[in-house]
Order: C-alpha cells, then sequence, then structure tokens
C-alpha cells in the first residue's frame, strides 16, 4: 500500500493550525499584558526589550503546548499504526486520513503528538521540581545566612557536598531500580515535600502571631491544602485520588529537588548574608522581632529578584536534565513521550532517518532558549531604575 | 602646562577652560531629560572654581560634560566647551583622548574605585608618564617616585611597591591626587573628593589639593555639596539648582551678599557657628528639588521659594542676570533687587524656650564592649585576637537632653549604640535606663515596654526602610511590635497621627520607600522611632547622608518632636557644626575611650582635648568671617585592632612633647576634672590648657584686612580663659551674649572675673603677636570680655557671677554703644522698618532700643556699633534703617508713605 504525503508548504500550514488554542491563549495574554503593562510591574517591563518578548513568548508558547496538548495533538502519543513507521514528514495515515505531520517514529507512533505531548512531562516536572528545590534551598539558607556560625558551618558543608558529587552518578543511584524497590525515595519525598509546609507555616505565624483571626485562617488553610498533597504525593493515598504520581516520576521529582537544592541554598545564603547587614534589619531586631519574622518577611522578599532570576534558569537546567535522563533511559517509563526519551529513540536510527530526531531536540532547545531569555531580560530590568 | 604657569603672570591671561552656555541631556525610556540647561562658566590659569548643589543638580554632569565621558544614553544638546582656546566639540575621538588625563584630570570621589586593585601603586602610577610623555620606565618610576613624596605620604618606596587595598582610604586618595597630578594638568576636576573620607582625614587632603594647587599653577573645578569646603579650597564659586547655575561669582561676593533665594536658603539651613537651637533655629527650605522632567516653568526654584510672584518668576525663562556692584556676580533671579535680603521668611520659626533636663533617664557606667575576632570554622583553628570597641565608657543623660556622641569612622560609637539598644551584650560594665540595668540583657529577652522604650533613628535614608512594605504596613508593624492600640483599626488610626506629626500626607501610608524622597523616608524612619513612646532615640547620623536643604528640616523635626515628648536623645554624629547646634552635651570618643566631655559650651571652648582641637579645626565652615586655626593631624587613625599603648590618641597628637617623661605611651591618662563636669582624658598639665587658644572666631577686622565688606565681620566666639591658679574656668560662649543679655540691660561684667581674666588674655595677645591677623583677635578677645557675663545669667555656665556690681562700660567694644531706655509702656513696632524681623527686634530690645527716635538718632559709630553686634542675624545694609526710623519717628506711617511711597512692613 502506497503512503500518500503532503507538501512542505502544507505541513507548515497544518502544523501552525494545529496549534490554534496556543496562538488564541498567546494573543489573549500578550494582548492583554500589553494593554496593562504600565501597571504589572517588573513583568510588565520585560516587553520593553525584544528579548523580553522573545522570552516570554516561547515560555508561553510551551505552556500554551502542554495545557492545550489533547487539543492540539492529533493522535495519541502512545498508538502505533504499524503502516506509518518511520514515515516521513507529512504522510497521511490511511484510516483515519489525519497527517502524521513531523513523520512517524520506529515504533510508528506520531511524532509531532509525542513532542507535544512531551512539553507535558517537562513543564509539570520542572517548574514543580524547581518550586520544591527553592522551599528547601530557602528554608535551609535563610538561618545559615542569618544565624551565620556553627549553624551556617554544617548546612554549607552538606550542601557542598552534595554539589562534590557528580550529578549524573548521583542520578544513576537514585533511579536504578534496585534503589526504586527501596524505600529510600520515599524517605527522601517525605523530607523534601514537608519544607514547604514548614515554610508557609513558619511564615504566616511569625506575621500574625499576635493576630489570631487571620492566624488561623491561613495556618488552617496551608495546613490542609499541604497535607492532602502531602498524603497523596508521598504515600500515594488521597482520599480523592486526585493527587497522584507515578513512582518513578516521583523518583526523578526527588532527585531532581535532591540536586539542585543545594545551589538555591548557596544564592539564599549570600543574599541573605548581604541584606542582613542592611538598616531595616537593624530597625526590626531593635524593635524586637524574631529572627524568623526578619529572615522571611524582611530578609526575603528583597532577595525575590535574583531568587526569580535563579528560578527561571534552573527550570531551564533541570530540563535539560530531565532530557538527560530520558536519553539515558533513566526513570521515566520506556514508551514515555518526553523529549529526553523521544531522542534517545530516534538516535539509533540517526544515519537512515534525521527527521524523527529533530521536533524533540528543537523543542527542548527552544524552550530552555526561552527560558535564558526571560532570565536574561528579569535580570536587565531588575538592574534599570 | 608651563604654558599654563606662565599665563598667570601675564594681564590679559587666557582661560584655561570657557564653558558657553552647555546644555547636556540624557535620553533613556521617558525621553530626553535635561540634565543641565545653559551652563556657562569661565576657569582661569591657576584659579578654583567650586560648583556646588545638592544630589541630583546636575554638577557631576558637568564635570563628565567636560571630560565628554558621558555615558552612551547623555549627550551634550547644546553650548561649547573651550579648552584652552579650542573648541572640543571639534576634536576628533584621538585628539580628545590626549587631553583627558593628560591635560584634565579627574578625581572621583571613591578612592578605592580609581584604583585597580590587582595592580601595584608604583605600576599605575608610572603608566601614565610611560602613556602620555613617552618616557623611559625608570623616568617614569622617578616622576612617579615624587609625585607620591610630593602628595606627603610615609615612606614612598614602600608604597610604590604596596596593592591599593593595602592602604587607607586617605592615602588611597592621595595616591589618585597623585596620578592625576603626575601628568601635570591644566585643568583639575575634583568631584566631591573627600566625601567618602573622615574628617579629619578630608582635611589634610584639602590642605594637599590647596598646597598642590598653588605649587603646580593647576586650574581647578570643585564640585561638592559642602559649602564649607568649598570656601576653603576656591576662588569662584557657581551654585547650581535643577539643572541650572543659579548664581556665580567670587567666593567672598556669593557668601557675603548672595543674590539668589536658594543660595540664601541654602545659607539659612546649615548650623553655621552662630546658629543655636532655642534662639536661632535653622530655616529650612520648603518643597523638594523637582524632578528633571518635572520642572516648573520660568524659574526652577519658583514653588519652593517664599519670594515668588505669580506671572513675574514664571513668565519666561530666567537668564543669569549681572549684580551690579560686583565683578562677576552673576543671579538667575528677576526679583534680586527687589527682594529684602535680611527678611526672614513668613512663618519662619521664633526662638523656644531651651527645655530644662530633667531626671537622669540613662546611665551608663564603666562599659566596656570588646570583640573576639579570627576564630571559628568547621575545622576550627586560627588564633582569636580580642577588639576593644568600648573602653570604659561613663556618662549620662537626662530626661529631654540631647547628649551627642562625636567621633570618626572606627571609634566605636555605633558598637555603644548596639549595646544601649541590645543588639549586643556589654562584655562590662553597667546601662540603667530608667531603673532597670540594660547592659547584658540581648534584644529578644527584653520585655516590650523596654523594647520601646529605647529606639534608633538610622543614617541611610536609602536603607532604613524594607523596600518590599509599603511606609503604612511597617508603622503598623511597629505599633504592632508595642502592643499600641488594640484593634488594627486602632493601629492604623495611630499610624496616620504619626505621619501628621513627622508632617507627611497621610497617602503616603500607602506608598512604597522608593516613591518617596531620602528626607521622607528619613521622616518616616523618625515616626517609627517615636512610634512607642521612647525615652531614649538614639539617632546615629540621622542627616547626613541628606541634601542640605533637606537636613535643616529633619533636624528641626526631630528636635520638635523631642521637645514635644521630652525624649532623651543620643545624636551620634562626626559633624561638629551639627553638634554644636542641636547638642546640649557632648561626648567625644576616639578607638573605643571617651575622650572628653562636657556640656556643648565646654567643648567648643579651650582648654581643648588635642582631638577634640584637631576635629573642630577640620571641619569645613561656610562663613566668609570665620577664622579657624589649622590643625591638620598626621596619619590615619589607628586600628581598633592593634590600638597603640598608653593614650589611644598619642600617635597623632601634637601636643604629646609636652607631657614628660613620655607618660603618653606609657599609659592611659585619667579622666581630668576640668569643673562643671567636663571631663578630659589626657595627660596635658593645666597650664598647658590654659594656653589653648580658640579654634573657631569672628574676626571683623581681619576681613576688613582683607578688603571685604564690612557687613561680613563679627564678633569674637568663645575666647574667655580665665585661670586664677591652677583652676581653670571657663566663661561662656560670646557668640551668645551678644544676644541673650535678657536680665540687665547695659553688660555686667563681675569684677572679679574681669580680673581673673586679664592676665589670661594678656597670656594669650603675646603669645600670639606674632601674627597681626591673631594680634587683632586677641585683642578683641580682651576686648569683648566686656560683654561676656551674659550666658552666665542664664544660668548655663560654670562660672557662678555675682551680679550686683555692674561694671561701666570702661571697654573698649562699648565705645559707641547706643544710649539705652528702659521698656516703655508701649514700645514702637521696630518691625515695621524694612530689614528688621522679629529676631533682630529682640536683640535692640536687649540693648535698650525701643523707640524709632532712637534709632532716628544713631549717629555712625553707634550704627556701626549695632550693626556688629547684628551681624550673625543676616548680613544686609542697614543705612536704610535711620532714614525709616527718622520718617516713622516723625509722622509714622504717613510720613513713611510719603518718603518712600511705599508702606512700612
Amino acid at each position: 500500500m502506497q503512503i500518500e504525503f503532503i507538501g512542505a508548504f502544507n505541513i507548515i500550514i497544518g502544523v501552525l493550525v494545529r496549534f490554534w488554542p496556543v496562538w488564541l491563549g498567546l494573543a489573549i495574554v500578550l494582548g492583554a499584558s500589553f494593554t496593562y503593562k504600565k501597571r504589572l510591574g517588573l513583568y510588565g517591563q520585560l516587553f520593553d526589550s525584544s528579548v523580553g518578548i522573545a522570552g516570554v513568548v516561547i515560555c508561553l508558547f510551551w505552556l500554551f503546548t502542554a495545557i492545550f496538548a489533547s487539543t492540539v495533538a492529533p493522535f495519541d502519543p502512545l498508538s502505533q499504526i504499524p503502516v506509518m513507521k518511520d514515515a516521513l514528514p507529512g504522510a497521511i495515515e490511511p484510516a483515519s486520513k489525519g497527517v502524521y505531520l513531523f513523520g512517524g517514529d520506529k515504533l510508528a507512533r506520531d511524532i509531532f503528538s509525542r513532542m507535544v505531548y512531551g512539553s507535558q512531562i517537562v513543564l509539570i516536572i520542572a517548574p514543580a521540581a524547581t518550586g520544591f528545590a527553592l522551599m528547601v534551598g530557602i528554608t535551609l539558607g535563610l538561618p545559615a545566612g542569618y544565624y551565620g556560625g556553627k549553624i551556617d558551618t554544617v548546612l554549607s558543608f552538606l550542601a557542598n557536598l552534595v554539589l562534590a558529587f557528580p550529578v549524573i552518578l548521583l542520578f544513576y543511584l537514585l533511579v536504578t531500580p534496585g534503589i526504586m524497590d527501596t524505600p529510600i525515595p520515599y524517605a527522601m519525598a517525605g523530607l523534601f515535600f514537608l519544607f514547604p509546609i514548614i515554610f508557609f507555616c513558619v511564615l504566616f505565624w511569625t506575621r500574625y502571631k499576635n493576630r489570631p483571626d487571620r492566624l488561623y485562617w491561613l495556618m488552617g488553610l496551608t495546613l490542609v491544602l499541604g497535607g492532602w498533597i502531602y498524603i497523596g504525593l508521598v504515600f500515594d493515598a488521597d482520599p480523592l485520588r486526585i493527587v497522584h504520581i507515578e513512582p518513578n516520576q516521583l523518583n526523578i521529582f526527588v532527585a531532581v529537588v535532591f540536586a539542585s537544592s543545594p545551589g538555591v541554598f548557596r544564592i539564599v545564603r549570600g543574599l541573605t548574608m548581604d541584606i542582613k547587614t542592611r538598616d531595616y534589619v537593624a530597625a526590626a531586631q531593635t524593635r524586637g522581632e524574631t529572627p524568623w519574622y526578619i529572615m522571611l518577611w524582611e530578609i526575603l522578599p528583597n532577595a525575590r529578584g535574583p531568587l526569580i532570576v535563579d528560578a527561571c534558569l534552573r527550570i531551564g537546567y533541570t530540563t535539560i536534565l530531565l532530557g538527560t535522563l530520558g536519553y539515558f533511559g533513566l526513570g521515566l517509563a520506556p514508551e514515555s513521550p518526553d523529549w529526553g526519551t523521544a531522542i534517545k529513540d530516534a538516535s539509533r536510527l540517526l544515519r537512515s532517518f534525521i527527521h524523527p530526531a529533530l521536533p524533540p531536540t528543537i523543542a527542548l532547545m527552544s524552550f530552555v532558549l526561552g527560558l535564558n531569555l526571560l532570565a536574561d531580560s528579569l535580570r536587565e530590568q531588575s538592574m534599570k531604575d | 602646562m608651563n604654558e599654563a604657569v606662565k599665563a598667570t603672570n601675564t594681564a590679559n591671561a587666557q582661560p584655561i577652560i570657557e564653558i558657553e552656555n552647555l546644555s547636556i541631556s540624557f535620553f533613556t525610556r521617558k525621553g530626553e531629560i535635561p540634565a543641565v540647561m545653559d551652563f556657562s562658566c569661565t576657569v582661569m590659569p591657576g584659579e578654583a572654581m567650586g560648583i556646588v548643589g545638592e544630589s541630583g543638580c546636575g554638577k557631576s554632569t558637568v564635570s563628565l560634560g567636560i571630560m565628554r565621558d558621558l555615558s552612551n544614553v547623555g549627550r551634550i544638546v547644546g553650548g561649547r566647551i573651550k579648552f584652552q582656546g579650542k573648541d572640543m566639540g571639534d576634536m576628533t575621538e584621538d585628539e580628545l583622548r590626549s587631553i583627558r588625563g593628560n591635560k584634565i584630570a579627574m578625581i572621583y570621589q571613591e578612592p578605592m574605585a580609581s584604583l585597580n586593585p590587582a595592580m601595584k601603586i608604583g605600576q599605575q602610577l608610572m603608566e601614565v608618564p610611560l602613556i602620555h610623555d613617552k618616557v623611559s620606565k625608570d623616568e617614569a618610576y622617578k616622576r612617579s617616585l615624587e609625585m607620591v613624596r610630593a602628595v606627603k605620604l610615609p615612606d614612598p618606596e614602600r608604597m610604590m611597591r604596596s596593592y591599593p587595598h593595602q592602604l587607607s582610604g586617605g592615602q588611597q586618595q592621595r595616591i589618585v591626587i597623585a596620578m592625576a597630578l603626575l601628568s601635570k594638568p591644566a585643568l583639575l576636576l575634583l568631584d566631591e573628593p573627600t566625601t567618602a573620607l573622615d574628617v579629619t582625614v578630608e582635611a589634610g587632603i584639602v590642605e594637599l589639593v590647596k598646597g598642590l594647587g598653588q605649587q603646580f599653577g593647576t586650574s581647578m573645578i570643585f564640585v561638592s555639596h559642602n559649602l564649607g569646603l568649598i570656601l576653603e579650597t576656591c576662588d569662584k564659586i557657581t551654585v547650581m539648582y535643577s539643572g541650572e547655575a543659579v548664581e556665580t561669582g567670587k567666593i567672598k561676593d556669593v557668601f557675603d551678599r548672595m543674590r539668589h533665594p536658594y543660595t540664601q536658603g541654602l545659607f539659612r539651613s546649615i548650623p553655621l557657628p552662630g546658629a543655636d537651637k532655642n534662639e536661632r533655629p535653622l530655616i529650612a527650605i520648603p518643597g523638594q528639588l523637582p524632578l528633571p522632567h518635572e520642572r516648573p516653568k520660568g524659574c526652577n526654584f519658583g514653588p519652593r521659594c517664599h519670594h515668588f510672584v505669580e506671572g513675574v518668576c514664571n513668565a519666561a525663562e530666567i537668564p543669569m542676570i549681572d549684580v551690579e556692584g560686583h565683578e562677576g556676580h552673576f543671579s538667575r533671579c528677576v526679583r534680586f533687587e527687589e527682594i529684602d535680603w535680611a527678611a526672614l521668611p513668613p512663618g519662619a520659626k521664633k526662638s523656644a524656650e531651651p527645655v530644662k533636663p530633667g531626671a537622669p533617664v540613662l546611665k551608663i557606667d564603666d562599659l566596656k564592649k570588646y570583640y573576639h575576632v579570627g576564630a571559628g570554622g568547621v575545622f576550627g583553628g586560627g588564633e582569636g585576637r580580642t577588639v576593644k570597641a568600648n573602653e570604659t565608657i561613663s556618662f549620662e543623660a537626662r530626661e529631654s537632653e540631647t547628649v551627642a556622641i562625636v567621633g570618626e569612622s572606627g571609634c566605636g560609637k555605633s558598637t555603644l549604640a548596639k549595646v544601649l539598644l541590645g543588639l549586643e551584650t556589654a562584655s562590662s560594665g553597667k546601662v540603667t535606663l530608667g531603673n532597670s540595668e540594660i547592659q547584658s540583657t540581648g534584644i529578644e529577652k527584653r520585655n516590650v515596654d523596654t523594647v520601646s522604650a529605647i529606639q534608633m533613628v538610622f543614617q541611610n535614608p536609602f536603607d532604613t526602610l524594607n523596600p518590599s512594605h509599603t511606609v503604612g504596613s511597617q508603622i503598623i508593624r511597629t505599633l504592632e511590635k508595642f502592643k499600641v492600640g488594640k484593634t488594627v483599626a486602632d493601629r492604623k488610626q495611630r499610624m496616620l497621627e504619626l505621619l501628621d506629626l513627622v508632617k507627611l500626607p497621610r497617602a503616603f501610608a500607602e506608598r512604597k520607600p522608593r516613591q518617596l524622597s531620602g528626607g521622607q523616608k528619613q521622616r518616616i524612619g523618625v515616626a517609627r522611632a517615636f512610634a512607642g513612646s521612647a525615652k531614649v532615640v538614639v539617632a546615629d547620623e540621622p542627616v547626613s547622608a541628606l541634601d542640605v536643604s533637606v537636613q535643616a528640616a529633619v533636624t528641626e523635626l526631630l528636635m520638635d518632636i523631642q521637645r514635644k515628648n521630652k525624649t532623651t536623645m543620643l545624636f551620634i554624629s562626626h559633624d561638629l557644626s551639627v553638634v554644636r547646634y542641636i547638642a546640649d552635651r557632648v561626648v567625644v570618643m576616639y578607638l573605643g575611650h571617651i575622650v572628653e566631655q562636657g556640656t556643648t559650651d565646654q567643648i567648643f571652648s579651650p582648654p581643648y582635648h588635642p582631638y577634640t582641637e584637631a576635629l573642630l579645626s577640620a571641619i569645613p565652615i561656610a562663613d566668609t568671617s570665620v577664622v579657624k586655626k589649622h590643625i591638620v593631624l598626621e596619619g590615619d587613625i589607628p586600628s581598633a585592632m592593634n590600638p597603640p599603648s598608653g593614650c589611644p590618641f598619642q600617635t597623632r597628637c601634637r601636643y604629646k612633647h609636652l607631657v614628660p617623661d613620655g607618660r603618653c605611651e606609657k599609659e592611659v591618662p585619667p579622666l581630668k576634672e576640668l569643673g562643671g563636669g567636663h571631663r578630659s582624658l589626657c595627660w596635658l598639665s593645666d597650664e598647658v590648657l590654659a594656653t589653648m587658644e580658640p579654634v573657631i572666631r569672628f574676626d571683623k577686622e581681619h576681613a576688613a584686612l582683607e578688603g571685604i565688606p564690612d557687613d561680613a565681620a563679627g564678633v569674637v566666639d568663645g575666647v574667655a580663659v580665665a585661670g586664677d591658679g591652677k583652676a581653670v574656668r571657663k566663661a561662656a560662649l560670646a557668640r551668645k551674649s551678644t544676644r541673650t543679655v535678657k536680665k540687665a540691660i547695659p553688660a555686667e561684667l563681675p569684677a572679679e572675673a574681669a580680673a581673673a581674666e586679664k592676665p589670661a588674655t594678656r597670656k594669650v595677645a603675646t603669645k600670639a603677636a606674632e601674627t597681626p591677623k591673631r594680634a587683632i583677635s586677641a585683642k578683641r578677645a580682651k576686648a569683648k570680655a566686656g560683654a561676656k557675663p551674659a550666658k552666665i545669667a542664664a544660668g548655663k555656665s560654670v562660672v557662678s557671677a555675682p551680679v550686683e556690681t555692674p561694671a561701666e562700660p570702661i571697654d573698649p567694644a562699648d565705645v559707641g554703644r547706643p544710649a539705652g531706655m528702659v521698656r516703655p509702656s508701649q514700645p514702637d513696632d521696630l518691625k515695621l522698618i524694612v530689614g528688621i524681623g522679629p529676631q533682630i527686634e529682640i536683640v535692640l530690645n536687649d540693648f535698650g532700643v525701643y523707640r524709632f527716635a532712637q534709632i532716628a538718632g544713631w549717629s555712625e559709630t553707634e550704627r556701626e556699633w549695632v550693626d556688629k553686634r547684628l551681624m550673625l542675624l543676616g548680613r544686609s545694609e542697614r543705612d536704610e534703617w535711620i532714614k525709616q526710623a527718622k520718617a516713622l519717628a516723625d509722622g509714622g506711617e504717613e510720613e513713611y508713605v510719603r518718603v518712600f511711597g511705599r508702606k512700612p512692613r
């Protein structure tokens, strides 16, 4: 049976059309952002430079792609249609008359759909893992920088220990099936996921200690929400069955948090040491504030600039890390559509077919580039005036 | 350069630099922002021009514009800069490069930023002749070494081998100056060269710059915000405001007969020696500098000027107008001929009652604070050393009293504040606040009352508020911590009241600190400190980072609130002018020790501690009639890590040789009691102390010798050294006596005090006879003795004076004194005379002058006599008075209107 093809021009048109929900979303968000630019603070200032606009557009593009993946992708990322094995871009699938826009891979899956679904995995794990790493790094970095002395020495030593260990080797160790059978990943998850809850409890407690009306409300909310997510993630025992994570994904998650929190720790520690010499910190001390209030409410808000920039870059690193993991076949399921796994699969046949390797590579590259541009522009804008 | 030196000798020399109508703009996101508009000035060879103004007025932009070193957003949009007759606009990039650093050199504010930390001093200096003069390495080394010697650095060879970080700030700045002078520039641009340095170090640098300027014949443009510094270094001055030069002229003309309201406002808002917080408060300029893109039409100063007239001042752009009678004196004010320059602005604060200090609130007894440094780290190691930050500190502060703690950086004043506030605990000694001892209670362990009882106002306005929270929420948080108010609404109300208290609009509660100016932020800082019921407020240099015109307003605010709340204030400062103005008592610190303490009068008049003397002489004073003794300390402040043995000040003391057996180097001197609570940490004997002369004097004759207009002259300040036997006593400051003869109409001199004073003053006179200048001042000192005991009556001085024997006006000082009269039941309103304000009226009343007829009848000598006494209250011609008074005395207001064609005030 002969497979029919559409031309290059039609492929481009086809891709653009498939992304219609993304374009719509982008148009709405960018339109709103441009209109209210003046009132949006730092985010609004991003639109003053072309670099900033490029960064925002690329990041939003992938965000919307992940959100609308089921609409954008024409095929199921896992279903195989044997006739389409190694099909070239633009091949028309005979049964449904749908088009494999970027062709099929060696297992006869639609590369375009896999790329679109792959963004979901990256956009969930990378920002979330970075978020948790931030929480861990901040909660440990603040006291290390603020108190100094013994606490700082011990925590910095531990952070250096983790940083001194080769990252890939660390992942090999953490994500191998042998380790996955032990309770180690769950214990680590249990530890790391505790940090956000502690963080928010301390945050609200220090501020609203003397105002019970607000305190109970906020603390209750933190504990209920935090506890619910915690139970779901660590024990996989969410009574509502909404919060759920695959064991191997959890594993990757934990590994990523473990590897990037020392970096955040060091940044926060350095910023804290700088900011604690300011007069407003001394002013807070002289009115008898507790150390944790000063750390969380006086110092942390003023460290936010560099932290936001760092978070952007860190999401990029994590994305690359996920790609690397996928490429090594670590952690994620072999049929998972994530970009790293897709690149690995394609690399085996690189001499015969180049087209399965390009879309995931370009996707990965463009997303990280977008994040870096965003971070760059954020840094630039926050340095101005 | 050589041509330039010769040029000074020729009569019609060519100017070094000629700036004509220079305009510089910055192009930013918000469009074009003019930074400098229509700026003109000419600097002749060997001349020094001072550019003075507040931050943001464009003074640094001018100097960068001369260098053509504007960043990529700045551009010269109009006017010309001619350097040695050549238009710099026509020069190529190459020509400009050969001029920069060669014919025009620049010295920046921060010395460390001007030196390359990775290169040795020698290498950096040698680069200059190597590049510009293309000499051999040996020659370059030789020249560099000579220059290091010329800037008076110790051990030049070693200096050449050191890296910048091995030198102190003052030494670094000397190296920068040496580097600038190595190419023998024709023009030297100094952009706030001493702002980052301590006062005593600053004095050394200023002297150096002046000396080198004369030695090498270099022209200078000296950019500074400090009027006193300009007076000491420059020949001409340009005052800038909001991007424009508002007044320019010779130093003497501008300082004594300023013809622009802004210049006058500046002078009125700095604490000159004549100011006094009770009798002559500072007058702040209202409002604040307009933003560059929100400048008003016409006069930029209009909205803040109390001489503003609608339709005149804001009609059109105002050019520089020539002031008649003064060569090269221009003012950018259309109304300067109509303005009454002696009148105080309406609403200016009248004198306030001096506060009576109550019971002691804070007692500090033998306080010590040592730090241990060096040890630590995960693997231990390193030997700990002890830094003695505070050593045997003892003093007390009473209710509603202001105690100033004075000293340069590293003297331990901030450590003392930390101990008081509980951020550190004392190593030993006692601190008693009210009835409780707090020296070893850290801030966490203090109860709410103690915490709110002792609060602090911080130095840096840009740091004092957290940039992430709104102003209101920060004040509310403080109230919450101090348990003020029960509900959220209560606290909000109280917060708004606090904003009222510090005279800020209530809308500011919603603002973020970055939307506030420096002065406004500092007001919020004050509000925060007074949020609880603070008994003691520690103010750590609260105004030193603010602009001059704002400083006065914040200082006044601080004192108003203090007066109202009867708060004790510890005012930490290095600026003795402000201290003299604000403080009741002064504590001088050096390297952790209190070297001298006493009332303000005791500290500011002899006998001094040698360090206090140097500190006093180091402060630049923006008053042409002030004559200062020049004492420049050698070297830098020793490190607290490695303090000198014996007396802490012995390494820099110029009296050391007067103490036998080298005791200064061996033992810490005892706190010597000088009477009336005045203590000094010094080995000097009473005889030596008794011969000390006052550092700051007003000198009319001196002024006259130099051809200064006579209204610049004044009264002798703080001269009385009374020595009877061993006890050294001090009479009150004479400057006050001229105005405060409140009880008795003729000056009364206790015979006993007069007898005691004469030998002492005579001694001074003989000693000072070598220079005519000094002799005159000594004579005046003697003369002034007649009017001295005024302060005694006020009850502050240590000399207890029997007041029964009114002395005859035998004194030369009283020659020409107009006859006084007893206060009539209905005295004339002297304020009707233009030039007499409420304060001058009080002074005149003190002389017994109540009637127009009295003034109308003054002879020439009498008028001069009054003139001298009034000098401090405003510099203006008083010739008109007699005419005006005559008219008023003859026929009241109608006659006045007939003669002068206008109504009296």
